[in-house]
């Protein structure tokens, strides 16, 4: 089953998300793999990976490296589409795909990234999509800022739609706001 | 009076629109300059951006809140939720976001139902018919 989950920072949203894709994949016996978005650009970055990497140890993730163009992990030789995939997170992955490392900027990132994540979503059926609740604030951002909350807001909502468990967290409470509600 | 609530982008107009099976001629679209609302309309959307619009024009958002609540009584009100962010250094964005606090506080008191949504799926908050 496809799980979205949000909230706001250093709630327990990836501590939450890594057990339920472990368990997916204790359930269904399938490969388990965690999909890193970041490419390091500096020694601060490095050090951020290593203490992921140290967090996931004995978990069981197989590390796979998709920082752009989620959809092309599918067809990647040695990834099983039919495994349980961590996506950590979706704020990640736009942001490459708008902020791009040649430094351009593309401003419909968003559109095309929500079909990415609603495609990637479809393809594996065992995906849980982590994302960052950023829209409660009392700022009237510059234009790029304001279309990337806008974007990952888009994406978000693609997510919750086609994903059967949308959980919210809050505080280290995890609130399900869709299953049983059919 | 329905209150839809939410961070910025949840769809709140969106579900305003679905409730009432209305379209984009029932909807009154605040504007952050502008303090004037039509209350013709069935669904005003954005209080947030009317105190925003009474802070820019130096007016005293609690008492201009006041001024339209009753108007407010038959609509369906959708309100983006600002409190959740760090305090702005921004004098203007600070008087914003304590105004829109104020606001919607009030406008929960006094709606029949307060719905609030989160990524494009709505919670209710309160439900006087259920009461």
């Amino acid at each position: 089953m496809n799980i979205f989950i949000s909230g706001g920072c250093k709630n327990g949203k990836s501590m939450r998300a890594q057990e339920l894709a472990r368990d997916v994949s204790i359930e269904q016996s399938v490969p388990l793999y965690y999909i890193a978005t970041m490419i390091p650009a500096d020694d601060e970055d490095r050090l951020r990976i290593k203490r992921h990497l140290q967090a996931r140890d004995g978990w069981g993730f197989e590390t796979v490296e998709q920082p752009l163009d989620l959809c092309g992990l599918l067809d990647k030789p040695g990834v099983d589409p039919k495994g349980a995939f961590l996506l950590d997170s979706v704020t990640a992955l736009l942001s490459n795909e708008m902020f791009r490392y040649d430094g351009t900027y593309d401003k419909d990132a968003g559109k095309r990234v929500a079909d990415d994540l609603v495609r990637f979503a479809e393809s594996t059926g065992n995906s849980v999509f982590v994302s960052d609740y950023i829209y409660s604030d009392a700022r009237i951002f510059d234009d790029y800022t304001e279309n990337y909350r806008r974007s990952l807001a888009y994406c978000d909502r693609a997510l919750a739609k086609v994903c059967p468990s949308v959980i919210e967290t809050s505080f280290g409470n995890f609130k399900e706001l869709k299953l049983g509600r059919a | 009076m329905i209150l839809i609530t939410g961070g910025a982008y949840q769809g709140k107009l969106d579900y305003a629109k679905e409730i009432l099976g209305a379209g984009d001629e029932d909807v009154f679209t605040c504007g952050a300059d502008d303090m004037r609302i039509d209350f013709d309309k069935k669904i005003i959307d954005g209080v947030d951006q009317f105190v925003l619009a009474c802070v820019r024009a130096g007016a005293d958002p609690e008492a201009e809140a006041a001024k339209v609540l009753p108007l407010l009584q038959d609509k369906v009100v959708t309100c983006t939720d600002i409190s959740q962010g760090v305090v702005p250094m921004d004098k203007t964005e600070r008087a914003w976001r304590e105004g829109t606090g104020r606001f919607v506080t009030a406008l929960g008191r006094h709606a029949d139902k307060v719905v609030r949504m989160f990524c494009g799926i709505p919670e209710v908050v309160k439900d006087t018919a259920k009461a």
